[in-house]
């Protein structure tokens, strides 16, 4: 198509300069395509799945947190809005996705992690990128020409839910050309809708830190399967920033928004049961809002649960300021009583205990917490 | 789930039932007395604990951990890059349950604690109950879990079925197994 | 070995052959009562062509025909049953959704352990289809005011043009030919009153076409076997 070959070609000079880049406009909506097609085969499939994720109980359903989203992704997309549907799905792994009919997914893994309103755009910016290049449909076009049996597995489902991340990342996996484009024009995408371009770099410099953070040398997490980060592309993204300084990041705004959703999506980061990841996360949202109980606690779980070395300590630590600052979960008092618990303070534990029964009498755990007493 | 369907299915020549009643030793420690009859099923990518189900893996599961020692995963060694999901002798109760919480999620499946209590279960263990959303499929299952440490091995029973008609339908037998537990040194 | 070699050997050596009446009716059952009304639950059908390398691509074309002449076949089916069938829509299906979630279970429960390889039959079954929903099902009824529900799903696949040439290919150089495509399909009837399973259908075999309408034929009456029509 003529406005593909128009970016690969001048892929060099939309570093070069703004110029050239402005000279990049959307292709006209996208049309169904003829059902006989391979598009078309994709599309309807598309479309069952999300009829699926309708009823689906990872469905996230608060209207005002979908408009929200929604209203982001349909500024990024002028034109094409009237064509996306913006579906949050509740999960810890990072992603967000958009399929060929239209179907955007967010996942809730990836609210948690975005620092604010202009990382959020640069990533749905990416995968509108991806839906307007069509690259899902050059993806099923090349791994229908090489041997994939993995493949198979899509006769049952070809784009799972929540958690099916391996056959995702097959499936989204696309290859660097494609992330270059959809970063290109992410980025682009986001500068019109007014946002701070510098910020796309930064999510992936932010997974790049929880990925270094397992200390086993593992390269890749499923957390980031479908959206592996890069050191090249963040050099990309901060070269494509640079070109166009300044714009919003609505931090303030982005924090008051997820409130909320803070304690649910913590307490599911948690429960993966993989430490070192959720402590990096932690740490670095404390460094940014250190005043914020819910990240106090969530990092004090974490560690409490590891039980290395001197976790039980840091583990109070944290807790203890979560308690000092107000507004703490009662799982708090908990976590501080089940500390002091496990280094022999039973008088400490007992007071925290009966604080934790106190703030929550009817907890699932109440039974066994009062054992302890 | 559906790796686990499709693996078995595949793997049907290496797969095997059995029917298992009255009382059973299921690894060097652990004796227990069924209620009723009971399939056990053994195929590779099944372990390390033992698994029975009444109406098929596609519906309900009972895992049984007999003795799993300090440091071991307790599921299957897949691929993928996540980290195992390993027991420590050390650990106490929440955190024996968080470590069921987290193998149950690895998949994205969404797990929730409803109940947490001290049981006689093995001597001296707890009892906890559980919901679960299957990632693979959509369906809400409900579970309950039985567990003890000793001599710094786990042992522990977990029974998860749709919470629809089955969980209800199968449970007081679990209950009642559970009861008969014992372990020898 | 791969995949779909796998499941061929697998559906040849290891399926049950197909035994006395009673493997698709539960004990008891023989025949639905003449006044019985069934609600048809929306058919979950999705064709795939393989392409030479073996890869799974859905068809929305070949999807859409099957769905017709599934339908097509079926509405045959029911007049030569005289069966009175109810369709449900696919909207109807979101009030549901957790009921057919669990009889998706069950049916995959039953594909494995009563009609897969024998090395999976579960003995306490004692070989008899003994599955139930439960009263939870009653809502469906209430719904529809219908006595049975009939549940389809087919997942289904055919050697595109390019794999045939490659089968071919193979075989010329005398390698062992491998699957041209697989057909996995089940129905599953429904009591609405107890949950009781009282029929189900399965197939899982390399042959058959829903993509036309005069095959499709054989496939649905591969697939009704046994159906247990009022007498």
């Amino acid at each position: 198509m003529k406005r593909r070959q128009f970016l690969s070609f001048c892929s060099g000079c939309l570093f070069a300069g703004l110029a050239n880049a402005q000279e990049w406009s959307a292709p006209p909506r996208l049309a169904r395509p003829d059902v006989a097609s391979d598009e078309g085969g994709l599309w309807a499939l598309m479309d069952r799945e999300e009829a699926r994720l309708r009823r689906s109980p990872f469905a996230l359903r608060d209207p005002h947190l979908q408009r929200y989203v929604q209203d982001i992704a349909c500024r990024l997309a002028t034109e094409h809005c009237a064509d996306l549907r913006v579906h949050l799905v509740r999960t810890p792994f990072f992603n967000a996705t958009m399929a060929p009919n239209g179907m955007m997914q967010v996942w809730t893994g990836l609210l948690l992690r975005v620092d604010n309103e202009a990382q959020l755009a640069a990533v749905i910016g990416h995968e509108i990128g991806h839906y307007l290049q069509r690259h899902q449909l050059d993806r099923l076009r090349d791994v229908k020409k090489r041997s994939a049996f993995g493949q198979f597995l899509g006769m049952f489902g070809l784009v799972g839910m929540a958690g099916q991340v391996g056959l995702l990342a097959g499936m989204f996996a696309y290859g660097r050309e494609h992330e270059s484009e959809a970063d290109r024009i992410g980025s682009l995408l986001m500068r019109r809708a007014g946002y701070d371009a510098a910020e796309a770099a930064n999510i992936w410099e932010n997974l790049q830190l929880e990925l270094k953070a397992r200390g086993d040398g593992e390269q890749n997490s499923p957390l980031f399967a479908t959206h592996p980060p890069a050191e090249e592309r963040q050099a990309a993204l901060r070269r494509l920033a640079e070109a166009a300084p300044g714009g919003i990041t609505n931090a303030s705004a982005w924090q008051k928004r997820i409130a909320p959703y803070l304690r649910e999506w913590l307490g599911d980061e948690v429960k993966r049961g993989q430490h070192e990841e959720s402590i990096a996360l932690l740490t670095r949202k404390i460094g940014s809002y250190p005043a914020n109980a819910e990240y106090l606690h969530a990092r004090a779980e974490a560690y409490r649960l590891r039980a290395k070395g001197e976790d039980l300590q840091t583990a109070l630590a944290d807790y203890q300021v979560a308690a000092s600052l107000g507004g703490e979960p009662a799982e708090t008092h908990r976590g501080m009583g089940l500390v002091f618990r496990a280094i022999g303070d039973s008088a400490a534990a007992r007071t925290h205990f009966q604080r934790y029964l106190e703030k929550a009498p009817d907890a699932p755990d109440a039974p066994m917490i009062r054992s302890y007493l | 789930m559906k790796v686990l369907v499709i693996a078995l299915a595949l793997l049907a020549g290496c797969a095997s039932v059995a029917k298992l009643e009255g009382e059973r030793t299921v690894g060097e420690r652990m004796t227990i007395t069924l209620d009723g009859a009971w399939n056990q099923v053994n195929a590779p990518g099944v372990g390390p604990a033992d698994l029975w189900t009444l109406e098929g893996v596609p519906v309900d599961r009972l895992l049984i951990y007999a003795g799993v020692k300090d440091g071991q995963p307790v599921h299957t060694q897949t691929g993928g890059t996540q980290k195992h999901i390993t027991f420590s002798s050390r650990m106490q109760p929440e955190q024996i349950v968080a470590m069921f919480e987290g193998m149950f999620t690895r998949d994205g499946s969404r797990f929730r604690l409803t109940r947490l209590e001290p049981s006689s279960f093995a001597g001296n263990g707890f009892r906890f109950e559980y919901a679960l959303t299957r990632s693979a499929d959509d369906l809400q299952l409900a579970g309950v879990g039985y567990a003890a440490v000793s001599n710094g091995e786990l042992f522990a029973l977990l029974y998860q079925a749709p919470r629809i008609e089955f969980f209800p339908r199968h449970r007081a037998r679990v209950e009642a197994m559970a009861r008969t537990v014992k372990l020898k040194d | 070995m791969k995949l779909s070699a796998a499941l061929l050997a697998f559906a040849l050596t290891c399926a049950a052959p197909a035994l006395a009446q009673s493997r698709h009716l539960a004990p008891g059952f023989a025949a639905l009562p003449k006044s019985a009304t069934v609600v048809l639950m929306p058919a979950d059908v999705e064709l795939f062509s393989i392409s030479a390398g073996g890869v799974f691509e859905p068809r929305a074309d070949w999807t859409e025909a099957a769905l017709r002449h599934f339908n097509a076949s079926l509405a045959e089916k029911k007049r030569a049953l005289g069966v009175p069938f109810k369709p449900l829509t696919d909207a109807d299906l979101d009030q549901f959704a957790e009921l057919v979630a669990l009889h998706r279970a069950v049916a995959s429960a039953i594909g494995l352990h009563h009609f897969g390889s024998s090395a999976l039959l579960l003995p306490t079954k004692e070989k008899r289809l003994d599955w139930s929903l439960g009263p939870s099902v009653q809502a469906i009824r209430r719904a529809t005011g219908a006595d049975y529900a009939l549940f389809t799903w087919v997942r289904d696949s055919y050697a595109s043009e390019e794999r045939k040439a490659t089968m071919l290919a193979f075989a010329v150089l005398g390698a062992i030919s491998f699957a041209g495509g697989i057909q996995a399909a089940y129905a599953s009837l429904v009591e609405l009153e107890t949950g009781r399973i009282v029929w189900f259908g399965d197939l899982f075999r390399s042959r058959g076409d829903l993509r036309n309408a005069e095959s499709a034929r054989e496939v649905l009456d591969a697939l009704f076997t046994d159906f247990p029509a009022p007498r």
